[in-house]
This record gives C-alpha cells, sequence and structure tokens, in this order.
C-alpha cells in the first residue's frame, strides 16, 4: 500500500542508463521536461513518445515502475483536464448543464494530460536509474557556481541526500508499525473521515519518535567521525564524463533541436 | 485451536529484478497448547512465516487454516483472527504511543471491543505477569528503559488474551537476567493459560528449554519440525546450515567421549542433571 511511492525508489539493474553519469541525467531530465513545454504539435509529441519509450527500454526497468508515480498525481491530472476541457472558450462538441466542452479544449487537455504524463515518468525514470547518492552528487557538482553567489550547495545537497536516504527507511518503518498495530487489532482502512484520523495516531506517534530518534543519531554519528561541511572534503568517486556522457549530450540536443523545429511543422490534422 | 499452513510460499517484490523467495511450500500442523520454538538463521524466513498466521502477509501460494477455517478466504473475520492470534513483533518497543503505560496496554483489549473497565483489568493482568510494577503504569512508555520498553510491548498483545502467542525474538537485545526473566514468564503462559506458543528465535538454548517442537527453517525451506530430541540428534546437519545444537547437546557428546555414556539426544538442564546423576550410578 504505502509502498508505492516511488520518488527516491532506485531499481537496481545495469544498464547504459543506470551507467550515464549523474550530471548527464540531470541535464537530460530538465531538457526532456523543456521540450514538452516548447513543442505543441502532434510531431513533437510523437517525436517525444519515442524518446521516452527508447529510453526506457534501455534502462531496462519495467513499465510498470513508471507508472507508479502516476498514481500521485491523479488527482491533480483530472482536475486539470477537467478544467481545460470546460473551461476553454470554442466550438461546443458537447453541453451539460451550465458546462461546455470546446473542441479546443479537448486538444488542449489532451495535451496537457500528456505533458503532465512525461514530466512524471520523466522525472521517475532518473530516479529510478540513479542512486539518491549519485543524483546528490550531481547537482552538487552541477550547480556549484552558485556558491559564488552564497548559496551553501554543499549543505544543501548534503540535506537533500539525507532527505532521499531516508524515504525508503519511513516507508519501511510506516510499514513495520502499521503491522504491529494492526496485530493490535487497529483498524486503518475502515470508518469515516474522523475515525480514520484518529486511527492515524497509534501509527504517526511512533513515526515521529523513530524518525527525531535517527535524525539525532545521524547527527551524532556524523559528529562523531568529524563532519564539517563541504570544505575540502574530497569524493570517494569523483564525477567524470566518459564517452557515453558525451554521445548522450550530442543526442540530446539533437533532440531538442528538432523539438524546437517541430514548433514550425504547420500540422494541419484537426 | 489448531494452525495448519498448507504449500505456503511467499515471494518479497514479485515480477522484479529484486524477486526473494522468503518461503517455499511450507506446510505443518501446530496443535493445541503446543509449545513451538521456531528457529533459522538470520533471512532464513522466520518473520515472513510468522506473519502469514494472523493474516497479515498475504501469501503468494498456498494457504493458513485456522481451527479450519481458510483465514485468507473471502469474507473471513481477519479482526476476530487477531484477537484469537497474538503476534508481538520484533523490537516491538517501536509500536508504543500512548501517554502512559496502562492506556497503551489497554489499546490492543479496546480494538476487540472490551470496555474500558475490562480492558484495564485486563491490561494491568497483562503488565503484572510481564514483570511492570504498578509504580510504572502511569509513566510514558517512552522514559522507561529498553527492558522495559520491551515488557511492556509484550504485554501490550498478551492484554489481547490470545489462545495462540506468537513472540518474534522477544530475547534479542536483552541482558541475560532479562531474557531468563522473558523466557520465564512465556513459559508460565503457557502452563497457566494453554496458551500456544510460537518462539522465534536463533539461539537453540532459548528455545530447548521450553518448546515441545522445534521447527528449523533454512532459506525459507521447512527442515525439521519435531520433538527437540529427534531434532539435536542432526547436530551436525543443523551446524552444517550455521545452526548449533544447544551447549547441553555438545556437553553430552563430550560427556561420551570421555567414557561416560549418557543419553546423547538430553537438550534441557533437568535431563542432563538426571543423566549425569545416572551414569555416575547414583
Ligand atoms: N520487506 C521486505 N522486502 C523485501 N525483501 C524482504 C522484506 N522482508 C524480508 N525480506 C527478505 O526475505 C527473506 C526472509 O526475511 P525474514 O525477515 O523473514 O527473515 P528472518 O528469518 O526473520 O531473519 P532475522 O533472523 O534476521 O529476523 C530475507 O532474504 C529478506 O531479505
Ligand atoms: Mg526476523
Amino acid at each position: 500500500m504505502i509502498r508505492d511511492i516511488t520518488i527516491g525508489q532506485y531499481y537496481p539493474v545495469d544498464s547504459v542508463i543506470h551507467r550515464l553519469d549523474p550530471r548527464t541525467k540531470l541535464a537530460g531530465t530538465v531538457i526532456f521536461l523543456i521540450s514538452l513545454f516548447v513543442t505543441s504539435s502532434p510531431v513533437g509529441y510523437v517525436l517525444a513518445t519515442l524518446v521516452l519509450a527508447g529510453v526506457i527500454k534501455l534502462s531496462r526497468v519495467p513499465f510498470k515502475f513508471m507508472t507508479r508515480g502516476l498514481r500521485a498525481i491523479l488527482i491533480v491530472l483530472l482536475l486539470s483536464v477537467s478544467f481545460n476541457i470546460f473551461l476553454t472558450p470554442g466550438t461546443t462538441i458537447l453541453k451539460i448543464g451550465f458546462l461546455r466542452a470546446t473542441k479546443e479544449g479537448l486538444i488542449l487537455a489532451g495535451f496537457m494530460g500528456l505533458r503532465l504524463v512525461y514530466l512524471v515518468i520523466g522525472s521517475s525514470l532518473m530516479t529510478l536509474t540513479t542512486t539518491p547518492t549519485q543524483l546528490t552528487d550531481g547537482l552538487e557538482k552541477s550547480l556549484r557556481f552558485l556558491n559564488r553567489v552564497g548559496v551553501p550547495v554543499h549543505d544543501i545537497a548534503m540535506m537533500m541526500s539525507i532527505a532521499l536516504r531516508f524515504i525508503p527507511i519511513l516507508v519501511e518503518e510506516t510499514d513495520k508499525i502499521m503491522k504491529a498495530q494492526t496485530a493490535r487489532g487497529a483498524d486503518f482502512d475502515s470508518g469515516n473521515l474522523i475515525q480514520r484520523a484518529k486511527a492515524m495516531i497509534p501509527l504517526l506517534v511512533p513515526l515521529f519518535v523513530s524518525a527525531f530518534r535517527r535524525a539525532s543519531d545521524l547527527a551524532m554519528a556524523m559528529e562523531a567521525r568529524c563532519y564539517h561541511g563541504g570544505e575540502g572534503r574530497t569524493k570517494m568517486h569523483p564525477l567524470r564524463y566518459e564517452t557515453r556522457d558525451r554521445i548522450a549530450y550530442l543526442l540530446m540536443f539533437v533532440y531538442l533541436a528538432l523539438m524546437i523545429a517541430s514548433r514550425f511543422i504547420r500540422f494541419r490534422l484537426f | 485451536m489448531s494452525i495448519r499452513a498448507e504449500n505456503l510460499s511467499y515471494i518479497y517484490n514479485e515480477g522484479t529484478v529484486m524477486e526473494t523467495y522468503a518461503i517455499r511450500d511450507v506446510s505443518f500442523e501446530i496443535g493445541d497448547g503446543t509449545f513451538v520454538g521456531l528457529i533459522g538463521h538470520t533471512g532464513s524466513g522466520k518473520s515472513t512465516l510468522i506473519q502469514h498466521l494472523n493474516g497479515l502477509l498475504k501469501p503468494s501460494r498456498g494457504t493458513v487454516y485456522f481451527n479450519g477455517e481458510d483465514i485468507f478466504a473471502e469474507g473471513y473475520n481477519m479482526k476476530a483472527l487477531r484477537g484469537h492470534v497474538g503476534l508481538v513483533f520484533q523490537y516491538p518497543e517501536y509500536q508504543l504511543f500512548e501517554e502512559d503505560v496502562l492506556t497503551d496496554v489497554m489499546f490492543g483489549p479496546k480494538n476487540l471491543g472490551c470496555s474500558d473497565d475490562v480492558a484495564k483489568e485486563r491490561a494491568i493482568r497483562a503488565l503484572t505477569q510481564c514483570g511492570v510494577d504498578e509504580g510504572r503504569f502511569d509513566r510514558s512508555p517512552f522514559e522507561l528503559s529498553g527492558g522495559y520498553k520491551r515488557r511492556v510491548a509484550i504485554a501490550g498483545v498478551i492484554a489481547m488474551e490470545p489462545d495462540v502467542l506468537i513472540l518474534d525474538e522477544p530475547t534479542a537485545g536483552l541482558d541475560p537476567h532479562g531474557r531468563d526473566e522473558i523466557l520465564g514468564m512465556i513459559s508460565r503462559l503457557h502452563k497457566e493459560r494453554k496458551m500456544t506458543v510460537i518462539l522465534v528465535s536463533h539461539s537453540m538454548d532459548d528455545v530447548a528449554e521450553h518448546a515441545d517442537k522445534i521447527m528449523v527453517l533454512n532459506h525459507g525451506e521447512l527442515l525439521f519440525y519435531d520433538t527437540p530430541r529427534e531434532v539435536f540428534k542432526h547436530a551436525a546437519e543443523l551446524e552444517s546450515y550455521g545452526l548449533s545444537a544447544p551447549e547441553i547437546t555438545y556437553l553430552a557428546a563430550d560427556l561420551n567421549a570421555a567414557g561416560i555414556s549418557v543419553d546423547p539426544s538430553m537438550s534441557t538442564i533437568e535431563e542432563a542433571k538426571e543423566e549425569i546423576l545416572k551414569a555416575l550410578g547414583r
């Protein structure tokens, strides 16, 4: 139940995508996200779909893991799609009471929905193929220039990596506590809203207690090992670009260029 | 109150690369009032197995019968089952959440539908049985020492007055004294209330003293399910699976090697005493 959360869930297989430098994957994800917004032509979306499908195939992560993240945004997705269908002015195709669905709205909603779905799948793909440690290493190195304007990049990256590291631990812990309380007759799945909210207390109290305990243990362990921030700290695995990263960058820019070009293709489908 | 498992298998993360067979085709029957010791080294599937017995995990294959009824059948009353089969998890102290010890222990009975008075009565009885004195009843469970937290957590399950009590390594991380107390308490519950007990452990010594039957798991498969005497006859085989027979069994082997003939399958201190006295002709 609770294990459906995919963010920060690494899927351990060996693939070209897994082996790419995290910075390459970060850049790729950003470029993919941007590309979804520069185009609104069907050709562009076909291209994006092909690229996404190709990368998923290369990553060797089963497709069902990609779609798990979608459940979390289902409500947002439904809301934005229906707003678009009913609130866009244009030719009416369906009338329900005072609501008018328009052809333009339908098309817009379709693109909008696709964009959101691809956004989530694109970012899940990155977190599924990159360990949290690599991810934050990548972020830290890519954003290091911000240090000069006084942003404590290392500290933020460290906080992020700890937070990401703790997600699966807390998920597991929640599962464990839930089971233990269920064995004591607790019921998390039935009753009205107030009863359900009250049923969460036996879950949340132990969860908070353990989260705080873990945090303080970790702080102590870090201090015991003389952690003092990023100053002069070296990496065990310094990031270095390989040939495959150069190829990946090249492909990414070709893709982005094609997507931008697709803006200008007049495609008369409707 | 018999429990019967039939061809039980459980696979974690089925259908992904992280797929692990935690238990594989396990079948057994545990009769009324039996004290079963469940043994296996780390990762052998003990915790996974016992979570099936009160329906917390749904088997990938096979099923479990409680009093002849399939507990995974549609419409089976799981909540009632949890009242009959009490499960104390490994490190149960993390489940404490109430403001004071007594209220925390009352949580289980109240979930079963007991009134406040009955729940309180049961909670006091359970706490006393677990060796928690009255002075600690209105303390916060978070202020107690580890050993007392453990006792309160175990009392939380015992207060539900189950017919079958399952404990997952209840002595892990306790000092020898705390360990003896907890094991003694479990053994008393078994004798006085005729409770069926399943005690998970990876120490043969913990289990040999009290168990009527011993179940040995290895990599998710059931190797032995027999009386301690029978199981300990396979001491060499147990060792090849990373388990050891109780100290007493090794003592018997040493004595026999030294020419003092004793029953090689003795397994408790009591038996050893009698055997040695007999061998010495007293
Ligand atoms: N939540 C889980 N997800 C994936 N695999 C799991 C999970 N829990 C247990 N496993 C795996 O199932 C197998 C059996 O684990 P289990 O916890 O039942 O062993 P155990 O005998 O209780 O061990 P221990 O003595 O350490 O408590 C192990 O290989 C373990 O890695
Ligand atoms: Mg275990």
